[in-house]
């Protein structure tokens, strides 16, 4: 019952991006976030969106999986675009009824502001889509490997983040779960969650805390009969391993920060 | 050397009660070993103490011969023994079945060359060849069982302890789990079996019974498991096959007591009972023509007590097989159809545009009515559509096709929704999770409150939803939910429902997770509701037993289609198409069956009524037919102590007669 692409899903699949390093995709995310505000243009902009739906073909992932992914965050898109809908004002005014005044800078504004935002959620999306959380852990823990001389726990870090993206799609479910059973006792929730009333609000609440609680106990003895010990003497199954590949991503990502850049000046 | 050795062991979770008190005992290398025991027995006290998790406050324990206690040891002995834990979701620790499979192995530092071919090892031994890079969210719970089992074998492991590992599947998934056990200890892993089903422990070599953290009980199964009523005790259940053999013996027919209900079905067929005898074969034939058995009109609704053991007092099941015999009406009843309460006209559903379900239709063309009075019974095995099904009917999801009626008013209409919602009280599976409030008052006054109903008005609901679940307000009222105990827990879930005085009141498994006991109390509880209010009850289970004791009528699902809609003995009569859905039939319908007796009873045979009907065919036999007891045991060792003579009375009574001999489980004698 549950969507399979939700936000922080692992979408299986043989594929070049599947296959990447996860130490490079990770990077790679923090790199489209930094080209994607660069892109300064609608040009520049589209350019970003064709190389992320490159980059989601060649995952082999369906692009309609790709969009249905950022489905459940599309209402920060939505908010955020109707914030520059009605606040920018520029150029020729399209509506104006006293308060309410809509223009062509903003109309742009908001589109522009918009289509940047679903591209970044989707850049995170694709690194979830194609990497297991184990990866994820792992690259993270590495990355942060040398903080730990300054004492920053990369490995715990990183571990709870790797379980965290684990129980994602399970809390999801046992959320949906929870609300469909106070619904059916009266709860109000379907309407507005704000108007509901703090004990509704608890309804939901704390039973999923229960549960979170019930889960940890659970996984934690779990994880111990499994001799878990943190990352002493820890081997991986996936030993990281840059290779080919991975140079071909880092080239192509220089090249469309390049190409960004030419585009913002050539239209500037 | 033995696997597992306990010396004396004591543990407490708090300094006050012992969880485990002087607990000794070893499990040899090799060895198939069922632990039982009731809720809060010190059953998983004791399992994790075999890995670790815990360390004994007096005694010792030691694993494959290594002290639990000495920390030098600690990986080795989690290595050498696998847990497996109840809930499939709690234990898996990533998000790809390979990389949890490999956790253990990583973490005891097995080189990364040699660990695809443990996964890959792992993998095939569990039955999950090719699903290396699938998503473990994404499994059924017994694959993700399978999965748990695969990551403790690729540890290399002498022992797997199964901590209730079955008891959150359907029973396909618990008998695949129960088969891998098998094939694993025939392959020379030392298992040890946490459960509350009974039928799992007859297949073990030895079983061991928990009470109050100490060992009551330790032998064979035979030896144990046919201790009915020392089973009762314990909050336990002796097997159907020892109930039955024990009613057998109470009826004259000489049995030894069976275990295992294979081994009861040969010791009655060798006494001369085979199938396709008929109920009439030998009793004499003046009524044949009512050997047809059961019409299939159905029956009324149960006007009875609920016929089931009583763990309290002592008896095994139901009544003496005499007791009521004689005021049971001599033909069938059928049953008076209330006013439909509920109509489901072609419906269909499919979970539309959402990810992995879309255009997965899980149900097609559903039409049924829920009638006024009916207990209905739902079965169908996991996927089938059970779960959207109960949920069209409490108004919580629309209908993609067809519609849903509630006494003439469509579910599609908006206006009506919250109507239908407020007259359906839904019980979740697992209910107990959905509290939340500081009291147990105060969640019990949600749904009321939602209502919008006066305070006075409110805590009159509370108090009487209580009362029905037999919780006193006074006393529990203000505790916090989360300070009762698990039973206790459902209950108050249940009342919360109540309290919103539903005309038709869906439970969906409402006896999962529970202790043989627990379950059959709650299952009283649940009868009794029914009897006191007549409010229309739809039960989702996958019990057949359970369905067929408290149904009026039983709905089959199988891939979101209903198979079967009827009274429980006509649905039950055509074993191998239920076996093909991949359900089961009642214990007492597949003996009757095997024995050739499947014709003779109008509902749902109890135990008590088999025997019945059992000695009378043997009666029937002239006494030189009549193979010797001692040729029948379960064991060709002692024979039987009763004598041969020990008959009931009114044993030329035949069958043919016989539909209203005693009220069925629901009650036959309007």
């Amino acid at each position: 019952m549950s969507g399979n692409a939700l936000f922080g899903r692992y979408w299986p699949a043989e594929s070049p991006v599947h296959a990447l390093d996860p130490r490079t995709k990770v990077l790679a995310t923090l790199f489209l976030v930094v080209v994607i505000f660069s892109a300064q243009n609608a040009a520049a902009l589209a350019f970003v969106a064709a190389l992320l739906v490159a980059f989601v073909l060649a995952a082999r992932i369906p692009l309609s999986q790709a969009l249905r992914s950022i489905a459940p965050l599309s209402f920060i898109v939505v908010l955020t675009g109707l914030f520059n809908l009605l606040f920018v004002q520029g150029g020729a005014v399209y509506v104006d009824w006293g308060w309410l005044r809509i223009s062509e800078g903003g109309v742009a504004q908001a589109l522009f502001v918009a289509v940047r935002l679903a591209l970044l959620l989707l850049s995170g999306s694709l690194l979830t889509l194609t990497t297991t959380s184990m990866d994820i852990t792992e690259a993270i823990e590495r990355l942060l490997q040398p903080l730990t001389r300054i004492g920053v726990p990369a490995h715990e870090f990183a571990f709870v983040m790797g379980t965290a993206l684990r129980f994602l799609p399970q809390f999801a479910d046992e959320f949906r779960q929870i609300k469909v059973a106070q619904i059916a006792r009266g709860a109000r929730l379907s309407t507005s969650p704000l108007r509901a009333g703090m004990a509704s609000i608890a309804s939901l609440i704390v039973p999923l805390f229960a549960s979170v609680f019930r889960h940890a106990d659970t996984l934690s003895d779990a994880m111990e009969a499994r001799c878990y010990h943190g990352a002493k003497g820890r081997t991986r199954l996936h030993p990281l391993a840059f290779g080919r590949r991975d140079a071909v991503a880092a080239c192509v990502l220089a090249a469309a920060l390049a190409a960004v850049v030419v585009l913002n000046v050539a239209l500037g | 050397m033995n696997a597992v050795e306990f010396k004396d062991v004591s543990y407490s979770y708090d300094g006050q009660t012992l969880a485990l008190d002087g607990v000794t005992l070893s499990i040899a290398q090799g060895s198939f070993v069922c632990i039982l025991g009731g809720n809060g027995s010190g059953k998983s006290t004791l399992a994790r103490h075999v890995d670790a998790l815990l360390l004994p406050d007096a005694g010792e324990v030691q694993v494959v011969g290594l002290d639990t206690s000495d920390s030098a040891n600690l990986f080795e002995v989690r290595r050498s023994a696998g847990l497996v834990f109840q809930n499939p979701d709690d234990q898996i620790v990533a998000a790809v079945v390979e990389d949890d499979v490999a956790f253990g192995p990583e973490n005891i530092g097995v080189p990364s060359s040699e660990l695809p071919g443990r996964v890959q090892e792992a993998l095939g031994r569990v039955g999950l060849q090719g699903f290396a890079k699938r998503e473990t969210f994404a499994l059924s719970g017994g694959q993700k069982q399978r999965v748990a089992i695969a990551g403790a074998y690729a540890m290399d492991p002498r022992i797997i302890v199964f901590d209730e590992a079955a008891s959150m599947l359907d029973p396909r998934g618990r008998r695949g789990l129960m088969r891998l056990c098998r094939e694993l200890n025939d392959a020379g892993m030392t298992i040890v079996l946490i459960t509350h089903f009974m039928e799992e422990a007859a297949g073990a070599d030895r079983v061991i019974v928990l009470d109050r953290g100490a060992v009551a009980m330790d032998g064979a199964p035979d030896e144990v498991l046919s201790q009915a009523r020392q089973l009762q005790g314990l909050d336990l259940e002796a097997p159907f096959a020892v109930q039955m053999s024990m009613a057998l013996q109470d009826a004259g027919v000489l049995v030894d007591v069976c275990v295992e209900e294979e081994r009861l079905e040969q010791q009655l067929q060798r006494l001369g009972m085979a199938a396709g005898a008929g109920c009439d074969g030998d009793a004499g034939g003046e009524g044949a023509a009512e050997g047809e058995g059961p019409s299939g009109e159905g029956e009324g609704p149960s006007s009875e007590g609920p016929v089931r053991a009583n763990c309290l007092d002592g008896r095994v099941a139901g009544e003496p097989a005499t007791a009521r015999a004689a005021e049971a009406t001599p033909s069938c009843a059928t049953a008076v159809e209330g006013e439909a309460i509920m109509s489901l006209r072609n419906v269909g559903f499919s979970y539309a545009g959402k990810g992995a379900a879309v255009g997965l239709q899980a149900l097609k063309d559903v039409s049924f009515s829920l009638n006024e009075g009916d207990f209905l019974g739902i079965a169908g095995h996991t996927g089938s559509g059970k779960s959207t099904l109960v949920q069209l009917m409490a108004a919580l999801l629309q209908p993609t096709a067809g519609e849903v009626l509630a006494r003439g008013r469509n579910l599609a209409d908006k206006r009506n929704t919250e109507e239908i919602r407020r007259a359906v009280g839904m019980v979740f599976q697992y209910p107990e999770h959905q509290l939340f409030a500081p009291t147990v008052f105060e969640d019990v006054a949600f749904g009321p409150r939602n209502l919008g109903l006066s305070q006075e008005d409110v805590a009159e609901r509370v108090r009487e939803a209580l009362r029905l679940v037999h919780l006193d307000a006074d006393e529990v009222g203000g505790k916090s939910p989360f300070a009762l105990s698990g039973g206790q827990q459902r209950r108050v879930a249940l009342a919360g429902v109540l309290a919103m005085r539903p005309r038709v009141l869906i439970l969906d498994e409402p006896t999962a997770g529970l202790d043989p006991c627990a379950h059959g109390r709650f299952l009283d509880l649940i009868a009794e509701l029914h009897e006191a209010s007549n409010v229309a009850t739809v039960m989702v289970s996958h019990n057949m037993d359970d369905l067929a004791k408290l149904c009026n009528r039983v709905l089959l699902l199988n891939r979101g289609e209903v198979v079967a809609d009827g009274a429980p003995a006509t649905i039950f009569s055509d074993e191998e198409a239920i076996r093909g859905i991949g359900l089961g039939v009642p214990h007492t319908v597949h003996l009757a069956h095997v024995l050739g007796l499947g014709g003779c009873f109008c509902g749902i045979p109890t135990i008590p009524e088999l025997a019945a009907q059992v000695a009378e065919r043997w009666q029937g036999k002239a006494p030189g037919e009549r193979p010797p007891g001692a040729d029948a045991g379960c064991e060709p060792t002692d024979g039987s102590e009763l004598p041969p003579d020990r008959h009931a009375p009114g044993a030329d009574a035949g069958c043919e007669r016989g539909c209203g001999h005693e009220p069925g489980p629901n009650g036959g004698s309007a």
